[in-house]
């Protein structure tokens, strides 16, 4: 997921500067199918992006209005349904507390990565995204390896210091839900959960920035029970 | 007999030889910046000037480059002479250049090497032109002047032209969705920079690419581009002819007839006569005259408008700038006609509410006071607007004085006037935490299910307080029995009223009817303690003199703690670099004002500030160059 890119663009957005809460929850089934929920949770910054929202324009760049985000989402959404393999997407927001979901579910980890490769090319207007070449997620029916996308490694060596150091403060949570149960991973910061059937994985977005392999890990599940 | 003649000769001879560059701004000129070098370079020696970083980009800029071992003193700018920035408008273009004292010409044409000596038709005057630009050399003076013609009437006369040679439309064809659009891209559309961040792919849908395919363009596109094409270069040309034409008869009034702002506007050379570092100057009336909105005005309701610019004839601003040993001053005098400066006088004329000082905080990071008599306003504008728009015979003009003079009969003056008398106060306190709440993902450890929980949290906000004198409380009262009867988010507090979540879907605003004022506030101290105002802790005695004793306002800003008070949150990391430079230059800022005669209102604007400087243009220079550096 392009998480450090929304990351980047709600700073550049917003210009926040404290608790940004994120959760990548990804439920994975033993055909390869599965299910998205991706969460931003801004509700610690309310009054600055209530007064931000305010402005017409802010450090030169126009500042959208609700309604303008709003359509944007939709755009979003309706971009991201159109992709082959990608069905039941739902978005939600909460302009009261500014909480932003993304839910959807795939056929196959494959059909996600590359739709939601092709709804950010087209976002772009088809401009050229080396960064995309890259492949963050693979499934192979007994272990998944999940990475962080070049893009965001790129895009992480361009935050200003004084933008990293301020984003100490939220949470990066990313969950990876099975069928089955797992047998071992390898990034050591991972914990699993009661009966053993989802890994998550807690940082910061500043640790994130700091360590782009952070989050990096090789999940290896138990053999499917005929 | 002859002696006459000579004595003239001589008088010219010596004017001519003594010439000042403020002789050489245009009578068109509304607005004027004029800086007195002499005086400013007593107080900042030329030699500190261009040791600043922020002097090294002007002399690269002046010198193109090539700055070594040169600075601004090198370019043969005359600093005896006073430096002028001007600005005008005319009914068909717009004016705006400076003059300044020559010293050294050969050294000036190193900093304006672009410009080529174009043939005189003044005796004695030398002509230089860049593009738009000209330089006109007048013994020691030296006018750089730019006038452009306005687009509409440039288009006009294309049009004109255009149309009356038989030629056809040149838009015919071109998908423009509004109006407006097309005169924006009467400038160069094919070499304008294209966004494609802003390109829209399917508001695009249907309209080819030009540069895509392999495809020869039909034969009437290319006629269409020719029309455009040939369209523009009449343009451009009719352009060139209005601006050259234009040019020439500002200089024949300005060289040969000698009829310049300074002789034209007497206001404007006393103003000269001061000796502050600097004076401004700008003329409302004229600014009316050629406003760009009011055409439409002017040319269905022209008497009207007539009326209103006689409403306006005297309006102007004069100003002087003073550079003392711990202050910048800044001196605004603000003078108008007799009727317009009727409804001011009467309209200022107001007994200040005593009542407003308990309710602002000695500890008040920033404040300020406004007495006005709307009532008093209101009369005397009736007395004199309503007579201009009777005399008017026009059915629209008559129907809005009718609806004015029913309006007048029937609506409930004194209540309306005694609930707004037009008296404001308003402080602001600085920043505090206050408390909101937020959504955080709780997970259950077993089972890495969330939950969203609501807690508590708190963030930043400025705080402030906004009052006004008020006879009729029991008006706003009403509205607000009637609001919280409808929502609950409106709640009678007993002293106080509350709107929960008001402010920014956040922070509570509260109202407070007391002692003949009605105060908004988000500052939950003054509600629940301070309701009949802050007693000991409201403003010293000093201060609070001085707001009384100012005309119809007052205002004042503590920089070093409103600087220290500006939470970094609201800011990103460049501007907290400049605040933080800013912080180091501790001042306090001072508004006030005279009393208003029908004539004028002075107001005198004050910076003061610590620290250990030479004097206040040391003070500027550093403040600049701590800026400058700061955003290189």
């Amino acid at each position: 997921m392009k998480i450090h890119t929304l990351i980047i663009l709600v700073i550049s957005i917003f210009g926040l500067s404290s608790c940004i809460e994120i959760l990548d929850d990804i439920t994975l089934h033993n055909d390869g199918s599965g299910s998205l929920n991706y969460s931003i949770n801004l509700s610690s910054n309310k009054v600055k992006i209530n007064s931000i929202l305010a402005l017409d324009s802010l450090d030169g760049k126009k500042v959208p209005t609700v309604a303008e985000i709003e359509t944007e989402l939709q755009q979003f959404k309706n971009k991201l349904e159109a992709q082959p393999g990608i069905h039941n997407t739902v978005i939600e927001y909460n302009f009261t507390n500014f909480i932003f979901k993304i839910k959807c579910d795939f056929t196959s980890v494959s059909a996600l990565q590359s739709g939601i490769k092709d709804v950010i090319k087209e976002l772009n207007k088809e401009k050229k995204i080396p960064e995309l070449e890259h492949n963050w997620l693979s499934f192979d029916g007994d272990k998944i390896v999940r990475s962080i996308p070049e893009l965001t490694i790129q895009s992480a060596k361009k935050l200003k210091q004084e933008d990293i150091t301020s984003l100490q403060q939220g949470t990066y949570t990313s969950i990876t839900r099975f069928d089955r149960t797992v047998e071992k991973w390898d990034n050591p910061t991972a914990t699993l959960n009661k009966n053993k059937t989802a890994v998550m994985v807690r940082t910061n977005p500043y640790a994130l920035s700091q360590n782009p392999t952070i989050l990096e890990n090789n999940i290896y599940l138990s053999p499917i029970k005929n | 007999m002859k002696f006459i003649p000579l004595f003239i000769s001589l008088l010219l001879g010596h004017a001519l030889v003594a010439q000042k560059s403020e002789l050489l701004i245009p009578k068109d000129a509304v607005t004027v910046f004029s800086i007195n070098n002499i005086s400013l370079l007593q107080k900042i020696s030329m030699d500190d000037l261009v040791k600043y970083e922020f002097m090294e980009e002007v002399q690269q800029e002046l010198f193109d480059g090539s700055t070594t071992g040169k600075t601004v003193k090198d370019a043969g700018i005359d600093f005896d002479q006073k430096l002028n920035i001007f600005y005008g408008r005319g009914d068909a273009y717009e004016v705006s250049g400076f003059t300044f004292g020559v010293k050294n010409e050969e050294q000036l044409f190193r900093v304006f090497d672009d410009f080529e000596k174009l043939e005189s038709p003044y005796p004695g005057i030398s002509f230089y032109g860049s593009y738009f630009n000209n330089l006109i050399l007048r013994g020691n003076s030296a006018l750089l002047i730019r006038v452009e013609p306005l687009g509409e009437k440039v288009d006009e006369m294309t049009d004109s032209i255009w149309y009356s040679r038989g030629n056809e439309n040149p838009w015919d064809g071109y998908a423009y969705e509004e109006d407006d659009q097309l005169s924006d891209s009467l400038s160069f559309p094919e070499t304008e920079e294209f966004d494609e961040e802003e390109y829209d792919e399917e508001e695009n849908e249907g309209i080819e690419d030009p540069s895509a395919g392999e495809e020869e363009p039909e034969e009437s596109v290319i006629e269409e581009d020719l029309n455009q094409k040939n369209y523009f270069e009449l343009r451009d040309s009719v352009q060139v002819v209005m601006q050259t034409e234009l040019l020439q008869a500002i200089c024949n009034e300005l060289l040969l007839n000698n009829v310049n702002l300074v002789n034209s506007d007497l206001r404007f050379a006393e103003q000269l006569t001061h000796t502050s570092e600097g004076v401004f100057y700008l003329d409302n009336s004229r600014n009316i005259e050629k406003a760009k909105g009011l055409w439409y005005f002017q040319s269905m309701f022209p008497s009207l408008y007539n009326d209103l610019q006689q409403l306006y004839a005297e309006n102007i601003i004069l100003g002087d700038l003073l550079l003392k040993e711990n202050s910048i001053e800044f001196l605004m005098e603000a003078r108008y006609g007799k009727e317009l400066g009727s409804i001011y006088q009467k309209m200022n004329d107001s007994k200040f509410d005593k009542n407003v000082l308990k309710y602002i905080p000695e500890s008040n990071t920033a404040y300020f006071t406004y007495n006005v008599d709307m009532r008093e306003a209101y009369e005397q504008a009736y007395k004199v607007i309503m007579p201009i728009l009777t005399d008017e015979r026009n059915p629209q003009i008559s129907t809005n004085v009718l609806t004015l003079e029913l309006l007048n009969e029937f609506v409930n003056k004194d209540a309306l006037f005694g609930t707004y008398k037009g008296s404001l106060f308003g402080t602001f306190n600085g920043i505090k935490k206050i408390k909101t709440t937020k959504i955080v993902f709780s997970y259950d450890e077993e089972t890495f299910d969330y939950t969203e929980e609501e807690v508590e949290a708190e963030e930043d906000m400025p705080i402030f307080t906004l009052g006004f004198t008020t006879e009729r409380g029991d008006i706003p009262e009403k509205v607000l029995k009637h609001l919280s009867r409808i929502t609950s988010r409106f709640e009678n507090r007993g002293e106080y009223w509350v709107y929960k979540d008001a402010i920014l879907e956040s922070a509570d605003l509260y109202m407070i009817h007391k002692n003949g004022l009605f105060i908004f506030t988000n500052d939950e101290d003054l509600a629940l303690n301070h309701v009949n105002g802050y007693g000991r802790k409201s403003l010293n005695k000093k201060q609070a003199k001085l707001s009384q004793k100012s005309g119809f306002v007052y205002g004042k800003v503590d920089w070093a703690e409103a600087l220290n008070r500006f939470p970094k949150d609201f800011f990103n990391a460049e501007q907290n670099a400049i605040i933080d430079a800013l912080r180091g230059k501790t001042g306090a800022m001072e508004l006030t004002s005279s009393k208003t005669s029908a004539q004028k209102t002075n107001f005198k604007l004050v910076y003061n500030f610590e620290g250990e400087y030479t004097n206040s243009g040391k003070y500027l220079l550093d403040l600049l160059n701590s800026i400058y550096v700061i955003s290189k």
